[in-house]
């Protein structure tokens, strides 16, 4: 029975190692800069027009503190940045540091320098391949132009506090984040947010937060992540999909090594099983027996499976696999993943498996059990 | 006109940016047309184009302009002042308002150059942003840059010949040629039969959806050319926004010096 113990063992640590990965994929997704739901003026996704602003942010936000939901706000703007004699046109985000550290794990998020601090300062913190592509550093010197809510050029000068590690597709590449108040200065934007980002940490099912969100802010375009992330969602649901294809071939698997052992092991005993049948041992209880005896060792393999299983994905949680020797920090379909790729041991990655190869070998041993159980006895006691 | 054949995103939301460069990259004309009032008959769709790609060009021009940019949530009024030398070479020197004063734009072949006195660094125009607005206007920066001459890229005919709306005109209308650099589906050109001074383009997209109109007025004559002053651009798609550009002084000609089209110039 090593075939159900293995499959047993695969099955828990891939299952462990999967859900390590989705989960890395929906935190880095969601909890780094897009939050769990996001608010905006309605229409503002569709052109980002710097003039659709959600108006009066501070009462926005004491709504939301009141129902103690994390936010938030934000500002952004398109326009130029430069080092030296690079340029390259970029996002600039205007936030809030210390809203940003209470809520959102962006700050923590940093390659290189430090996130922005409490006070504005001219700071500058870049997407990695922005920085890049401008060849900039910590210290170095970004002229940024931007066309002003009021038509003018605002223009002024910028010193990189820090670059981002890999954070998704768009952030890496345009993102350029400065103080609020230093964004109202330069796009001479008075008044009035973007965005304002919701997170509770995972405290509130996304369904039952839009809801709220709708209450609390009537007139806002409520979002979920899975709404504003629809790679990432249907990302998670081919996942789904494709570990139970996978989990259902190693169910397969087992089954039919059951199937065969058991059948094995049934023909071997024809006499004893005729002896039995003689003595007018009901075919129910000889089924009963037999499929029994499977799950025994359903049972005993699956035991040895799981303590490996466990183990390997609990080394897997702590340690991680390290991929930084041929990936790299990486992102996929824009979502940022970590070098260390760390497993994630659910209870349910350990009982799905277990009970559905107890089912499994239980439904394989019927069939020899029913052979056996309508075994002639006088023919039987004569087979040689 | 050279300068407006250039992509102009629908959406880019800005105006002018051609415009102001092509007058000045454009206005050097090596001599002055004096258009005889010969019947249309005598002057073919290739004649009246050409005389409209050279009307504000010359060998080098220099002069000053005001551009007034309109849109859904501001106005403001742009003094500027410009040179231009050959194809290659423009600048653009904001005047007033006081705020932007001496912002400059340097084009150069293909490059782009903006100085801004507030921080005195000069920055270079990713070509990433060449779709973006020039100065806020309806114009790209890419206008600016683009060098294309009708004859060249355009197949055209006369489509129109006579009296319309109290005026005699000649309507000329451009397809591109299929493998021509632009990025407009047509082209109509519409000039006055008496000197073949242009009164008005419409820009239509490859769906042939009319993208933008420019309109010419104000004929005066400076420096010995006689030419429209005054050019407005609207984009279709806001009709409620354009950018207007009039020219104050102008002169071709001139002996400009390759000094004045150099980043250190930009700087002072």
């Amino acid at each position: 029975m090593a075939a159900v113990s293995m499959n047993t063992f695969i099955l828990i640590a891939t299952y462990a190692l999967m859900q390590g990965l989705l989960d890395q994929a929906v935190q880095n997704a969601t909890q780094l800069s897009t939050g769990e739901a996001q608010l905006h003026a309605p229409g503002y996704l569709e052109d980002r027009s710097i003039y659709k602003t959600l108006e009066n942010p501070e009462a926005i936000l004491q709504k939301l503190k009141d129902r103690s939901f994390g936010a938030v706000p934000r500002t952004y703007g398109y326009g130029l940045v430069s080092c030296r004699t690079k340029s390259a046109g970029a996002m600039f985000w205007g936030v809030d540091p210390d809203k940003e550290r209470a809520v959102l794990r962006l700050a923590e998020h940093m390659g290189e320098g430090v996130y922005l601090s409490s006070k504005a300062h001219r700071g500058l913190v870049l997407g990695r391949k922005l920085a890049r592509s401008l060849n900039a550093h910590v210290g170095s010197e970004i002229v940024v132009l931007v066309q002003a809510a009021d038509g003018s050029l605002g223009n002024d000068l910028f010193t990189v506090s820090g670059i981002l590690k890999a954070a998704g597709e768009g952030v890496d590449r345009s993102a350029a984040i400065m103080h609020i108040d230093d964004f109202r200065d330069l796009f001479v934007m008075r008044s009035g947010v973007h965005e304002i980002v919701v997170n509770t940490g995972g405290r509130v099912p996304l369904a039952a937060l839009k809801e709220s969100l709708i209450q609390a802010v009537p007139g806002a375009e409520v979002k979920t992540w899975r709404e504003l992330l629809p790679t990432l969602s249907d990302m998670l649901q081919i996942s789904d999909v494709s570990m139970s294809v996978f989990g259902a071939i190693f169910y397969l698997a087992a089954g039919l090594g059951v199937l065969n052992t058991m059948l094995m092991a049934t023909y071997e005993r024809i006499h004893e099983f005729g002896l039995l049948k003689a003595l007018g041992t009901s075919p129910w209880r000889i089924v009963r027996d037999v499929t029994m005896e499977a799950w025994l060792l359903a049972f005993l393999s699956t035991v040895v499976g799981v303590v490996a299983g466990v183990a390997v994905s609990w080394v897997l949680q702590d340690v991680g696999l390290d991929t930084t020797g041929f990936a790299g920090e990486y992102t996929v379909s824009g979502i940022a993943f970590d070098p260390v790729w760390r497993a994630s041991l659910t209870f349910r990655a350990v009982l799905e498996p277990v009970l559905v190869i107890w089912v499994v070998c239980i439904l394989a041993a019927l069939y020899p059990a029913s052979i056996s159980a309508r075994l002639d006895p006088v023919k039987s006691l004569y087979h040689v | 006109m050279t300068w407006f054949s250039s992509k102009y995103g629908r959406n880019s939301g800005s105006p002018f940016s051609r415009g102001i460069l092509a007058i000045v990259s454009s206005l050097a004309v090596l001599c002055f047309f004096c258009f005889p009032a010969t019947p249309a008959s005598a002057v073919t769709a290739r004649e009246i184009l050409d005389r409209m790609d050279d009307l504000y060009r010359g060998e080098s021009s220099h002069g000053e302009m005001t551009m007034v940019v309109v849109t859904a949530h501001w106005k403001r009024t742009l003094s500027l002042e410009f040179w231009s030398k050959g194809k290659e070479k423009s600048l653009i020197k904001i005047l007033a308002p006081i705020k932007e004063k001496d912002t400059a734009t340097l084009r150069s072949g293909n490059e782009i150059w903006n100085y801004l006195p507030k921080v005195k660094r000069v920055i270079k125009l990713p070509s990433s942003m060449m779709s973006a607005s020039w100065m806020g206007s309806h114009f790209t920066n890419d206008d600016l840059v683009k060098e294309s001459r009708f004859v060249e890229d355009y197949d055209f005919e006369v489509t129109f010949e006579g009296r319309r709306a109290g005026k005699d005109i000649v309507e000329v209308t451009c397809i591109p040629k299929p493998d021509a650099p632009v990025v407009w589906g047509k082209v109509v050109v519409v000039v006055r039969l008496q000197d073949y001074l242009p009164l008005e383009s419409a820009y239509f997209d490859e769906e042939l959806h009319l993208a933008r109109t420019m309109t010419f007025s104000d004929v005066r004559t400076f420096s010995g050319r006689t030419l429209p002053a005054r050019m407005v651009v609207v984009p279709a798609d806001k009709p409620g926004e354009r950018t207007e550009v009039t020219y104050r002084e102008i002169a071709f000609d001139l002996d400009l010096s390759d000094e004045i089209f150099s980043i250190r110039n930009l700087q002072k």
